[in-house]
């Protein structure tokens, strides 16, 4: 499309029997994007994914992928797409090369050409020792791989990867993050991930899924620009000699600006202080280290709370209401 | 068309990976030998028959084919389901009746494997006497095509559930019932059955093949059995849709 749109997802909404799935989902993704879905387990990330693919049909609504409508010619939109669905099904009694030859087959591939795409997923997915082994005896990071492999055969226009680290080690999960990372420089990629970290890593812009529902669409730092309308600090202060913990958290609440100072707990060793979490009405930090020079306690850790998931979701539910 | 190939391909050699191929194929022989040399009329056993025909092999092999063709298509979608790569089949750009037939094409390989292996006795036949071998062709093309329909509904039922046991069953159930009880249960609702309800039977459809005589309106009878269940499986796949 002439605007770099290349999905477009308009007023998705997805019924179930007895609940509503999705109720009204919307948004873009732009070629060359790496786009995070995120949302809490059950949020309707799966459901969204499982539509764009044309897996399941939404109740009403549409989806196109570089201006075709998925309803409408469903086939045209799959040959555009590599999916990765979560938990990566593949075939575990077969060979490696096999199942990508059948991928490659079913694709419409044959030949020279089939073997070059092959070679070269391979390649680009780190899988050239394992060609030759059965699936089933792969790793759950190699698996992943060979997932990776197979929505990449076809060069898609739209790569969909729902929960791609999902039941990973860590070994793994930073693996296939600089893989995808790698694939997004030439891909547009959409995936879906509950982990922040995850997402604040990978991708250019996130959608934020709650209840069926898009909270936020933006860049990370764009929404936490919006929903931190209060700092929270972790603060870490060894008192001076003969002041106790309790004396350092009267005199930060006389601080200007600071709204609310909890003791989480004094920590022993290696170096004694005391662990604190302060709530304040804009960035205090410069002041916190002043107070603490001026007042001759020392300042062992300072640094802004992270934003968990679960924190960014009250904040935007909460604005909603 | 070449999705439908490659998918028939793959599901051969997946059927001949797993050992079900294997017993069916053993068990297909083995019933049809029995009744082969023990399964003539009367007393005479092969060796003691004046006829060299084999009209009570392709009488009673339906009854083979009935039992073990739907151990052999139980797997084709239930296994897709339960291990989730369904949803990576059908995302492949092929259409839902493409991925039915291909898996159709496949079972109907394994069936043609099977009744080759059978071929020894004919063979056996032809060197004892000399039987019509017009006749032999007749036969074994109605055991293709009855067995064709039963693979269709096997797969048909295995588009129902994800697991290949209820699979099996449901679908052994609707392969027994159409080549015997239709039969028996319009013997027992009518004195003199209409014509059109004992055409539904596939025993009444498959009586001339085992006789040796090829009628088109038999085999377009079980051609069009195998197209409704092929219809049957496709709609089963897209129920995902508005489930």
């Amino acid at each position: 499309m002439a605007d770099g749109t290349v999905v477009r997802v308009r007023n998705l909404v997805k019924q179930y029997a007895t609940k509503t799935a999705l109720g009204g989902v919307s948004f873009d993704v732009h070629a060359g994007e790496i786009m995070g879905l995120l949302g809490p387990n059950g949020a309707g990330k799966s459901t969204t994914m499982k539509i764009l693919t044309t897996y399941l049909a939404a109740t009403s609504g549409d989806v196109a992928v570089d201006g075709v409508d998925s309803a409408d010619d469903p086939v045209k939109v799959r040959a555009m797409l590599g999916y990765l669905p979560e938990s990566t099904p593949l075939y575990t009694d077969m060979v490696v090369y096999d199942y990508l030859d059948y991928v490659g087959s079913m694709r419409g591939f044959k030949g020279a050409e089939l073997r070059k795409r092959i070679g070269d997923v391979i390649r680009m997915v780190g899988l050239q020792e394992y060609v030759g082994f059965q699936i089933g005896t792969l790793s759950k990071g190699y698996r992943q791989r060979v997932g990776l492999a197979q929505a990449m055969l076809h060069n898609p226009k739209v790569l969909i990867l729902d929960e791609p680290t999902s039941g990973l080690d860590p070994n793994q999960i930073v693996e296939i993050r600089n893989l995808i990372r790698e694939l997004g420089k030439s891909h547009t990629v959409i995936l879906s991930s509950h982990n922040l970290a995850e997402v604040r890593q990978i991708c250019d812009r996130v959608v934020i899924i709650h209840r069926g529902k898009v909270v936020a669409d933006g860049t990370i730092d764009e929404l936490e620009g919006k929903v931190a309308s209060t700092h929270r600090l972790i603060l870490g202060v060894q008192p001076k000699a003969g002041a106790a913990a309790a004396d350092v958290v009267a005199a930060l609440k006389t601080l200007d600006g600071i709204s609310a100072v909890h003791l989480t707990h004094e920590a022993k060793t290696p170096v004694p202080h005391a662990n604190l979490e302060i709530e304040a009405s804009r960035d205090v930090r410069p002041e916190l280290f002043q107070w603490a020079q001026r007042d001759g306690h020392s300042l062992v850790e300072l640094r802004r709370k992270a934003m968990d998931l679960e924190g960014i979701f009250q904040s935007l539910t909460q604005d909603a209401n | 068309m070449n999705a439908v190939l490659t998918l028939a391909r793959r599901e051969l050699a997946a059927t001949f990976d797993s050992p079900i191929a294997y017993i069916a194929a053993t068990v297909f022989l083995v019933v049809t030998g029995l009744l082969f040399f023990f399964g003539h009329d009367g007393s005479a056993d092969f060796f003691g028959a004046r006829e060299a025909t084999l009209r009570p092999l392709f009488e009673y092999a339906p009854w083979a084919l009935a039992v073990i063709l739907p151990a052999v298509t139980m797997r084709l979608f239930a296994e897709e389901k339960k291990s989730g790569t369904l949803e990576l089949l059908v995302t492949l750009p092929v259409s839902d009746v493409q991925l039915v037939l291909g898996k159709l094409l496949g079972a109907v390989g394994f069936l043609v494997v099977a009744l080759l292996v059978t071929l020894v006795f004919p063979i056996a036949v032809a060197m004892a006497g000399n039987p019509d071998l017009g006749a032999v062709a007749g036969g074994y093309l109605g055991l293709l095509l009855i067995g064709t329909a039963f693979l269709a509904l096997g797969l048909l039922t295995s588009t129902w559930t994800h697991n290949q046991i209820v699979a099996f069953i449901l679908g052994l159930l609707l392969c027994v019932f159409f080549w015997t009880a239709t039969d028996a249960l319009i013997k027992v609702a009518f004195d003199k059955p209409p014509l059109t309800l004992q055409l539904l039977s596939f025993r009444t459809q498959f009586d001339d093949f085992a006789k040796g005589v090829v009628d088109m309106r038999n085999v377009l009878y079980f051609l069009s059995v195998s197209a409704v269940a092929v219809v049957g499986s496709t709609y089963s796949l897209q129920s995902r849709h508005w489930k």
